[in-house]
């Protein structure tokens, strides 16, 4: 870990600063007073502070909450260096971000010729983006320069969830510096401390080069120091003043405490970049932000105080009051100061002249790396080239590549996407996606080439895909592989791929003229929207109808049938109830035998449907098929059923005998079909 | 009674016209022969063997786009007509034209046609009623006809699913071809819109809706886009 380590009050810098290293914090020792500044901190509320601890803890459940998350995805690492150039003396940071991995462990310390590198820190990050989680551990370096020159990170390989990742290999710079003048450090721009309200705060503007070319992304950091009992507050943001560039928007990348001079200071860490856009000389910053303060009431009385225990080197530290060590005493006020830096010149230079024609104004330091797919297709079906292009640079100057040879590939507009490597947006990689649809024959994707130029180098760079081996059927042969060299005139039936004109083959001759002209007339309208088809319909649903109907009618008829076989059946048991009883008078008892022996014709005749009152005794046996004894005996039973309906009721004897009775029934009874 | 006295007249005249356009396009006239086949296309009837004969016409001229499409014409009226696909295919070849790719279900069902799907369903159907009145009104329920019942009425839905997706599928009704040179489709209705796809001369497109002068349609490569009215042409007239 390292400390920044500054005296506001000689501006001098004397040891190494790292700010960005969240540990730091913690590793500091405090001083007394500490608590004091703890209970209001300089940009986080009281609550946040109470609630700190339990945050903390919810910290540690969503952290491992998305180490079970991200333990979906494969792993990756990235490797980025706070500052790519740096001077004797100044230490750089250099991240390494795990990805995906919470079990991974990077090494302590990193060997590099003319460098020394050890293991500062070490945090988790968790994201959320498309609502799914992703755990990140990063691990912080401090890298300090052992001489000046051009020096190598070499790539760490770093095993992680059972894959071993590599760190791309990292370039640092360092500029020789004789002794430890200003003029050599990063420039800096820093304001002194009167001794006022003023004094407890300081302002610093970091730029790390002095050189620039024009549209060069330079990275700058603002730092602005609080004395820790001051309790401030920020009215107004910091920005960066000046003319001829432009500036990102502020990020604040970090808050620690420092200690300088003996005092404790809340120092926080604004970072962003700026591009200059046109070349000269030119002064950046100053710096300015506006905050409120709470320092002790001003007495005009002539100070009379003991030495405070803070005034370690009797600076006449306002702090020394009474107030600070017993705020009821005395009553303090709020005062709004400006904190502001000093200037810092830089110079802009033009680019080189002569840039190669897909240069598209990046600059900075840049890898690409292409893929294709798929890459197996048909003439005229899409293949999307995925070109990855990162480092360290402008990258909303970094435009798509440039294909070199477009000649049979139909190609459509690439889209594009950042991601952003650190809180500037400085290093990142951007991603484009180019469909490029193959118009002929081909054996492999054309050359991709991207353009930047090296400010380090002060030289154009061109990248170059390497060839990918395509396989592209259907259509026409490739005309000439000539063709693809540039420059190279093109063969005219190369020319127009879509062209209707043979290329290089002899076309297949079509086949012969029909001149049979068939009778039969056809429609392209399907056979179901025409309304004969329809109308067949109603063949098979009138002959539905027709059986339906007769099977009605039919069961109708059965219906009616069977109700008369039923009354008649009724009919007949009533009346063979009623010759069962003796008391009925003979001409009833006649008629109503005739009447059953008439009805049970009726029965026996089945489908023939015998009205009974047509029945006469040769009717009934013959449906009966009776013999001649049982014929007579029926034929007398109706003579007798006759006489006693038609001759007067006093014929013969009152009473009909039992014998007689009995014969009738036996008779009745016995009539079976 | 004029009918009857005319039909014959008017055959006759269509045949000699036939006649004489194929004889043009025997001497090589092809222009003069396409415009007589347009000319009995126009009258009508309409038969495969006269499209594919306007689409010869057409491949002479070395217009790709119009011989695809009177190639595909035939086959819409005729799907299993030979020279009209081994000419399709050699005038697709010559023009590059890009093809849509049919859905797997289309690609499975296109053993048959939509009218034989259709008259599949209709006799279907139709002895699957049967089947239904023979259960209601016998007096007996006969589990064979309840089989058959169940089993017509399966070929029945198929049938229908098979005429559906035929019927809005890469060869159904809104299948066009485009005839025009150096089309592309655009992702919105403006010649200054960017383009999606270049289409050759008799490249498949699906007409998806029309908007003015524009049509929106589904292009091969499972892209969708804009493409002038008058560059394509839709099969089934």
């Amino acid at each position: 870990m390292e400390m920044s380590m500054r005296y506001p009050h000689c501006g001098e810098t004397v040891s190494a600063v790292a700010q960005t290293s969240k540990s730091a914090v913690s590793q500091v020792s405090k001083p007394a007073c500490r608590a004091e500044a703890d209970q209001v901190p300089i940009w986080k509320s009281a609550i946040r502070q109470v609630w700190k601890p339990a945050l903390r803890t919810i910290a540690v459940f969503i952290t491992i909450a998305a180490a079970q998350f991200a333990r979906a995805d494969s792993p990756s690492i990235t490797a980025v260096l706070n500052n790519s150039e740096t001077v004797l003396g100044q230490p750089v940071q250099l991240e390494i971000q795990i990805t995906g991995a919470p079990d991974a462990e990077a090494t302590e310390e990193i060997l590099a010729d003319g460098l020394e590198i050890h293991r500062t820190g070490s945090s988790q990050r968790i994201e959320m983006r498309n609502l799914k989680l992703t755990s990140s551990v990063i691990y912080d370096y401090t890298i300090l320069p052992l001489r000046a020159g051009r020096f190598t990170i070499p790539p760490q390989t770093i095993r992680a969830g059972g894959k071993l990742l590599q760190t791309p290999q990292l370039t640092l710079n360092v500029a020789d510096l004789p002794g430890r003048s200003s003029g050599g450090q990063p420039s800096r721009g820093a304001q002194s401390q009167p001794a006022s309200a003023s004094e407890l705060v300081f302002a610093e503007l970091i730029v790390p080069k002095k050189v620039a070319y024009v549209g060069e992304i330079v990275p700058v950091q603002i730092r602005m120091g609080f004395d820790a009992r001051v309790h401030p507050r920020l009215v107004e943001p910091p920005e960066i003043t000046g003319q001829g560039f432009t500036a990102q928007k502020l990020q604040q990348s970090g808050e620690n405490l420092e200690t300088i001079n003996g005092r404790p200071y809340d120092v926080v860490t604004f970072k962003s970049a700026i591009a200059a856009a046109r070349a000269g000389k030119f002064e950046i910053g100053p710096a300015k932000a506006k905050a409120q303060v709470v320092v002790p009431r001003t007495r005009s009385a002539p100070r009379s105080r003991a030495r405070s225990p803070f005034d370690l080197f009797d600076l006449d530290d306002p702090f020394s009051d009474p107030f600070f060590s017993n705020p009821f005493s005395q009553l303090a006020e709020r005062r709004e100061v400006e904190v502001k830096s000093e200037p810092v010149a830089l110079e802009v230079k033009p680019l080189p002249p002569n840039a190669p024609p897909s240069f598209s104004g990046a600059i900075g330091n840049f890898t690409m790396a292409t893929d294709a797919k798929p890459k197996s297709v048909q003439v005229g079906d899409p293949i999307t080239v995925t070109t990855t292009i990162s480092g360290r640079g402008n990258f909303d100057r970094v435009n798509a590549p440039e294909t070199e040879n477009e000649r049979g590939w139909h190609k459509y507009p690439p889209s594009s996407k950042f991601k952003q490597d650190d809180e500037v947006g400085i290093s990142g990689t951007k991603t484009f996606e180019t469909v490029l649809a193959p118009n002929e024959r081909k054996q492999s994707l054309p050359t991709l080439a991207f353009s930047y130029f090296d400010p380090v180098k002060e030289q154009y760079v061109t990248l170059r895909s390497e060839p990918i081996a395509i396989t592209v059927q259907g259509g026409p042969a490739t005309a000439n592989v000539a063709t693809s060299q540039p420059g190279s005139s093109p063969p005219a039936t190369a020319a127009k791929p879509n062209s209707p004109a043979p290329v290089t083959t002899k076309p297949q001759d079509i086949l012969y003229q029909l001149t049979e002209r068939p009778r039969a007339v056809e429609s392209f309208e399907p056979v179901y929207t025409q309304r004969v088809f329809w109308a067949a319909q109603l063949i098979p649903l009138l002959a539905l109808i027709g059986f339906a109907g007769w099977k009605i009618r039919r069961a109708k008829i059965d219906n009616r049938e069977a109700w008369r076989i039923a009354a008649l059946q009724h009919e007949a048991a009533e009346l063979m109830h009623k010759l069962r009883r003796n008391d009925a008078s003979p001409r009833e008892y006649y008629a109503e035998a005739s009447r059953a022996v008439r009805v049970k014709t009726a029965l026996a005749s089945g489908g023939r449907e015998i009205d009974p009152n047509m029945v006469d005794a040769e009717t009934a046996a013959d449906a009966f098929k009776l013999n001649g004894d049982s014929r007579d005996r029926l034929r007398r039973l109706f003579e007798q059923s006759d006489e006693w309906q038609y001759s007067g009721a006093h014929n013969g004897p009152g009473r009909i005998s039992r014998e007689n009775r009995r014969e009738v029934l036996e008779l009745i009874e016995n009539l079976r079909a | 009674m004029i009918c009857v006295v005319a039909a014959p007249s008017a055959l006759a005249q269509t045949d000699a016209q036939f006649a004489k356009a194929n004889q043009e396009y025997a001497q090589g006239d092809f222009k003069e022969s396409i415009s007589s086949y347009e000319s009995l296309i126009r009258g009508g009837p309409w038969n495969a063997n006269l499209f594919y004969d306007l689409g010869n016409a057409y491949f002479r001229t070395g217009d790709f786009g119009r011989a695809i499409l009177n190639y595909e014409r035939a086959l819409a009226l005729e799907p299993h007509h030979p020279e009209a696909t081994a000419n399709l295919q050699i005038a697709r070849d010559e023009a590059h034209a890009l093809e849509l790719q049919p859905s797997w279900p289309e690609r499975y069902l296109r053993f048959a046609t939509i009218n034989q799907y259709s008259f599949t369903a209709a006799v279907a159907f139709w002895v699957g009623v049967s089947c239904l009145v023979l259960l209601i009104f016998a007096r007996r329920r006969s589990a064979m006809a309840a089989v058959l019942l169940l089993a017509m009425f399966s070929i029945l839905a198929v049938a229908i699913f098979s005429i559906w997706q035929l019927d809005r599928g890469v060869k159904g009704r809104a299948l066009a071809i485009v005839t025009a040179d150096n089309v592309q489709a655009r992702i919105a209705t403006a010649d200054t819109a960017n383009s999606v796809l270049a289409l050759p001369p008799g490249s498949q497109v699906k007409i998806l809706s029309t908007r003015g002068d524009w049509i929106y349609a589904a292009l091969p490569s499972n892209l969708r886009g804009w493409i002038p009215a008058k560059s394509a042409e839709q099969v089934r007239l």
